[in-house]
């Protein structure tokens, strides 16, 4: 048994030390050859490659670099036409004709027809499909249908303003994806095929997705050969791959920019910076359950004790901005004459003593008819601290003002849950928009049951400026009302909007063409296919 | 004998966080020691901690001030992520906060978990070991059936729900209680395993068959015999399973379960510094050697208690 | 952890598969316990905007046979899995036996390998700790080893990695194998996934190595001193002969343990180095699908664990009565 062990143990070690040799051998990507492929990082795996269904942002990302839509959001989030060149909405707004574009071919060489987009706008209204955001967007359509090879036409049961946010919707080639019934379980899902700049070639569960540059596009080849979407959950792991070379391209949390912000190995790295549509909030429930938050002026006094620009710029490491409203502030739609309330926190406690709230005690907490002015705030958890850390700064800075918050950290379903049920005092999460200026189902009072208004806000005025916004359809006349709306929200201040985070991106320095924009680099027009590699400039 | 120093080593290193973590509240505190008020010296720092508010209106001059005189959740944007100094010894983290204060506060909490955690398992796994081993046969059986159930248990299932999900009563309980429930039922087979080994090496003894022989009485044999030779794996087992506690928290925070911020804790603290272990070592490497300290002081304890103790017991 | 059932092995499985189901039907009913469902967690990222009416919501949920209760998707659940099939993920729709074949090869890997370098580790550890107790060279090796045990796996992980990766580039940082692999050959393509498990072997195995050389060393220093080894002497074997054997043989017990523990701790033991390390494994496969709510694949994986859990007890019963006779006295 011994002799065995040993000769065991012997095969053991050689094994390791020729796989340490081997190792060796395998050689590290050389930086020096400019590269024709973009490998770029992505958190999380894809939920569905058939490019229509599941909407999680991986999907969407390949969705996006496979097949065309309609309509697409450019950089400064105007839709711009990509496989519709031109349409005609009807006067009564409920109908809109499409005329597609000439010469689309899928990447089997298949002409692309009105056919594809009234068989992808159908798919995307099937349950089963699970494209959620066009299941919502296409809620009113009552029919659509090919006029002919290249129109297509299609009919609401109601006007709504923003009915071409949903046209934006992938469009999949009949012939292959509509020889299963379900999408998602389709052969289609595995091997997609669609008429975008990059042609899927692998999907290597759990590790990538491999794609390469489609020559016959027609908006023109693209300037790189391929992307390669790398899948790294952990940011530390993904980021020292970047530093490594082993990826071109991440978006990165904010600690690790700062971290590359003093780093040296960062120093060559190329940096981008966009402001997503998204709105770092506390939301105060309303309901009536928590006696404090149906007065405007407690709700304004919270957001006036916040110091937010130091905060913003030392702890957020200038990757956030105060926010004044829930409008992005690089939107057409936002109202410049509204800036962040600023620190004020003699005000705050003035409009606190104004509405009840004082300190006879002096034990350093606010109350009013016995009940003292305190509050747990919610917060889902994340894997980025900055939430954590965003919700020990409120909690000292309300304390200064008499407020006493405790803070209940759940994890994300259960967060959720306890949103949808009303079961809290103050919540802190991010709200993400679409650049559509209607919001709603945020603000509107009936929204309280399945909308997002879960705080039980309730203004008529505010409901009345909602309702009109969503009907009118001259560009003027809606810029007048949602103006108009943004001044009456910041009277009222339903929710504190605290922050716009900034999404940092890492790349090398070589790739060009990269445009930033509210979205982010993948999902507009023109988008990844006018990447290119260029050599830099030899440094010093 | 290296058992002496084992034990010497393991029971001072314990004992010494444990004052240090017992003493937090005064150890590192921003409240003074002493000041001097309005009616001559007070004692801000006892007063905070007997639940007074302090009252920043009075006019007072600090004399003596804590030895840390920080608060561990005293956010100071002006002192964000600086190196260990005269001022912040240890550094501060990434909301300015002293990183002294906050290790010295952690203690309280990763040794109470620890301590809650193995006292849970201990709870469980003591009666059922003991009793598995001493008993056999039948017991046994039944016991082993219970124990493959819960093996075969996902135990991450369990500490998810219990720790990020909380569903009805469970919410209402504080963190360290949920952390020491969920490390506790996913514990104790270990600890069972071990003390039915040893429970079955005590039953078999000579000794105790002698005794047995000679026509003892269960209850004399348990108390005479059995107790005292039990009583070393007990503390072996439970000295280690502290430790392992400890390390599991740290775990847990690193996994998001942990208990929550802003709280301090040592396995928390290595988690947010991880990012940045390049740029501010400090933030990793305190609370990484206390953590250490703390889980190596347990097993030289145990280790120390095993070898002190066992030669003694008959074969 | 029992003898007398060794004589009946057809109740043995009986009572397995009893608890099997049990296991089974309490994580399920823990699945449908916890706040929100597979729906409303996926809805729960949508955009202002997007908002769906409730008659879709509840369309989507009867996609997953959610709108029905607790106890007859159970029954569904088990129907299934008496036809051998084990569904599909709620989350991306695939099926859930692919998904757990997919990254069973690698956890089982990394598993056996770290296992294998604790055992060629810690027992000739432990055995030269044990042939000079007390010694200056024993204290030290005890507490380096304690050293080890003491520092937590992501921190461990992350130093490897700063070390081998980042500054000496010895090693690949991350993942299953490198980007160009597929253009390697068979046994290079082995290498190369060698060389990427060399760090996550390594972290789970530095505790372990601790452990087993503890109780390896503590195991010796019984027996190197008694009759047995006495008897041995006598007959003329050679103490480095006999060191050896007898090691092995003390190190099986706790090697056994180990075993049984590993098999149980193939699903949730290696999350953190999974994660740490990018490594596609069962570990983290499982935390997302709790967080997801993906029912199907929580069933698998407890399926998968419980039998492989089981397999592991029995397994190691039999090979600890063979291996101690104290255990077939008692």
């Amino acid at each position: 048994m011994d002799t065995k062990t040993m000769s065991n143990r012997r095969l053991l070690a050689g094994a390791a030390l020729l796989s340490i040799a081997a190792a060796a051998c395998v050689t590290p990507p050389d930086r020096d050859d400019l590269p024709s492929v973009v490998r770029a990082g992505l958190y999380a795996e894809p939920q569905s490659l058939s490019l229509l269904g599941k909407t999680d942002r991986s999907s969407e990302i390949v969705g996006r670099l496979v097949t065309d839509s309609l309509v697409q959001y450019d950089a400064r989030l105007d839709l711009q036409p990509m496989l519709a060149t031109s349409w005609e909405i009807s006067p009564d707004g409920r109908t809109v004709t499409f005329e597609l574009r000439d010469g689309v071919r899928w990447h089997d060489g298949a002409p692309l027809t009105a056919r594809d987009v009234v068989f992808s706008v159908e798919k995307s209204r099937e349950p089963a499909t699970e494209a959620k955001s066009f299941l919502a967007g296409f809620q009113d359509l009552v029919r659509v249908e090919a006029l002919d090879d290249l129109t297509v036409r299609a009919e609401y049961s109601k006007p709504y303003a923003d009915f071409m946010e949903a046209w934006t919707v992938p469009i999949i080639p009949e012939h292959l994806a509509g020889r299963e019934p379900e999408l998602l379980k389709s052969e289609f899902a595995r091997h997609p095929v669609g008429c975008g700049p990059f042609r899927f070639v692998r999907y290597d569960p759990g590790q990538e997705i491999v794609l390469e540059a489609n020559d016959d596009y027609w908006g023109g080849k693209p300037a790189i050969e391929g992307v390669t979407l790398q899948v790294i959950p952990d940011e530390r792991t993904a980021y020292q791959a970047l530093l490594r070379g082993d990826l071109h391209l991440l978006s990165v949390p904010p600690d690790i920019w700062a971290e590359a912000e003093s780093s040296r190995d960062a120093d060559r790295l190329g940096r981008l910076l966009f402001y997503r549509l998204t709105v770092w909030y506390i939301a105060w429930n309303q309901d009536g359950s928590h006696e404090a938050f149906t007065d405007p002026r407690v709700r304004r006094a919270m957001l006036l004790a916040l110091d937010r620009e130091p905060f913003a710029e030392k702890v957020l490491g200038g990757l956030g901005k105060a926010a004044a409203t829930t409008y992005h502030p690089d939107s057409v739609w936002a109202d410049p004459g509204i800036v962040p309330l600023p620190y004020d926190p003699d005000e705050a406690s003035r409009l606190l003593d104004e509405a009840g709230w004082q300190d006879p005690d002096g034990d350093g907490i606010r109350e009013r008819r016995g009940q003292s002015l305190e509050l747990t705030l919610l917060t889902p958890a994340s894997r980025q601290e900055i939430s954590g850390r965003i919700a020990a700064w409120v909690q000292q800075s309300l304390a200064e003002i008499g407020v006493r918050m405790e803070i209940e950290t759940l994890e994300f379903g259960a967060f959720l849950e306890r949103r949808r049920s009303g079961q809290f005092d103050a919540l802190m999460a991010s709200l993400t928009f679409t650049p559509i200026p209607d919001q709603y189902e945020l603000y509107h009072s009936s929204a309280t049951e399945d909308g997002f208004n879960f705080f039980s806000f309730s203004d008529p005025e505010v409901d009345r400026l909602l309702e009109l916004g969503r009907q009118t359809f001259d560009r003027a006349e809606r810029e007048t009302v949602y103006r108009e709306l943004q001044r009456r929200l910041e009277e009222l201040q339903p929710m504190s909007c605290l922050f716009h985070f900034a999404s940092p991106v890492l790349h090398d320095p070589r790739l060009r063409g990269l445009q930033p924009s509210p979205i982010d680099l993948w999902r507009i027009t023109p988008g990844p296919r006018v990447w290119s590699w260029e050599e830099t400039e030899p440094g010093p | 004998m290296a058992s002496r120093a084992n034990l010497r080593t393991g029971a001072a290193l314990l004992l010494g966080l444990a004052a240090v973590a017992l003493a937090a509240p005064l150890l590192a505190t921003d409240q003074p020691w002493l000041a001097r008020g309005a009616h001559g010296l007070v004692s801000p720092a006892i007063g905070s901690l007997l639940g007074r508010r302090p009252s920043s209106r009075t006019a007072e001059t600090a004399v003596l001030r804590a030895p840390i005189p920080y608060s561990p959740g005293r956010v100071e944007l002006e002192e964000i992520r600086k190196p260990p100094s005269t001022a912040h010894w240890l550094g501060t983290d990434g909301l300015g906060r002293d990183v002294a204060a906050r290790v010295v506060h952690g203690g309280r909490v990763s040794l109470t978990v620890g301590l809650l955690a193995a006292l849970a398992a201990l709870c469980v796994g003591l009666p059922l070991g003991a009793v598995a081993g001493y008993r056999g046969g039948w017991t046994d059986a039944v016991i082993s059936r219970i124990v493959e159930a819960v093996l075969c248990f996902p135990a991450l299932l369990l500490a998810l729900v219990v720790l990020a999900m909380s569903p009805g009563w469970l919410a209402g309980l504080p963190d360290v209680l949920r952390i020491a429930l969920v490390l506790g039922v996913t514990g104790w087979i270990p600890v069972a395993r071990y003390l039915r080994g040893e429970f079955l090496r005590i039953r078999g003894s000579d000794m105790v068959s002698a005794a047995r022989a000679s026509g003892a009485g269960h209850g004399r044999l348990v108390v005479r015999h059995i107790l005292p030779s039990a009583l070393a794996p007990v503390l072996v087992t439970a000295a280690f399973a502290v430790g392992a506690a400890v390390l599991m928290e740290a775990a847990l925070s690193f996994l998001g379960l942990g208990v929550r911020p802003p709280t301090p804790t040592w396995g928390g603290m290595l988690n947010e510094g991880k990012t940045y272990v390049m740029s501010s070592w400090w933030l990793s490497l305190f609370p990484g050697i206390a953590l250490f300290l703390a889980v190596l002081g347990c097993n030289l304890l145990g280790e120390g208690i095993r070898d002190h103790l066992d030669p003694r017991t008959d074969r | 952890m029992s003898v007398p059932s060794l004589g009946r092995p057809a109740r043995r499985v009986g009572t397995g598969l009893l608890t099997l189901l049990l296991v089974t039907w309490v994580v399920f009913l823990l699945c449908h316990l916890v706040p929100g469902d597979a729906v409303s967690v996926d809805l729960g990222e949508e955009s202002i905007g997007h908002r769906l009416p409730p008659e879709r919501v509840a369309e989507l949920r009867a996609l997953y046979h959610l709108d029905q209760p607790v106890v007859r998707q159970y029954g569904m659940w088990l129907r299934d899995i008496a036809r051998g099939d084990l569904g599909r993920s709620f989350h991306d729709g695939r099926p859930v036996s692919e998904k757990l074949g997919a990254r069973l090869g690698l956890t089982v890997t990394l598993n056996a390998l770290s296992l294998a370098l604790m055992i060629v580790l810690a027992v000739p550890l432990g055995a030269a700790a044990a042939l000079k107790p007390g010694s200056r060279a024993d204290r030290w090796t005890g507490a380096a080893t304690y050293a080890l045990y003491a520092v937590p796996v992501f921190w461990a992980g992350l130093l490897l990695q700063i070390l081998f990766s980042v500054r000496l580039e010895w090693l690949p940082l991350f993942g299953l194998e490198s980007p160009d692999a597929r253009a390697l050959g068979v046994l290079p393509r082995i290498a190369d996934r060698g060389a990427h498990l060399v760090l996550p072997v390594l972290c789970l195995s530095y505790g372990g190595i601790a452990y087993l050389s503890r109780f390896v060393r503590a195991n010796l220093t019984e027996s190197l001193h008694g009759d047995a080894v006495r008897a041995a002497r006598a007959r003329g074997l050679s103490p480095g002969r006999l060191l050896f054997g007898h090691a092995f043989r003390q190190a099986s017990v706790p090697m056994l343990t180990l075993a049984g523990f590993l098999l149980p701790g193939l699903v949730g033991g290696s999350v953190i180095v999974e994660t740490v390390f990018a490594l596609p494994g069962l570990g983290r496969m499982f935390v997302d699908a709790v967080f997801q709510r993906d029912v199907p694949v929580i069933m698998g994986l407890t399926l998968l664990s419980g039998t492989a859990t089981l397999i592991g007890i029995v397994a190691a019963d039999l090979l600890y009565a063979v291996f101690d006779p104290r255990v077939r006295r008692g």
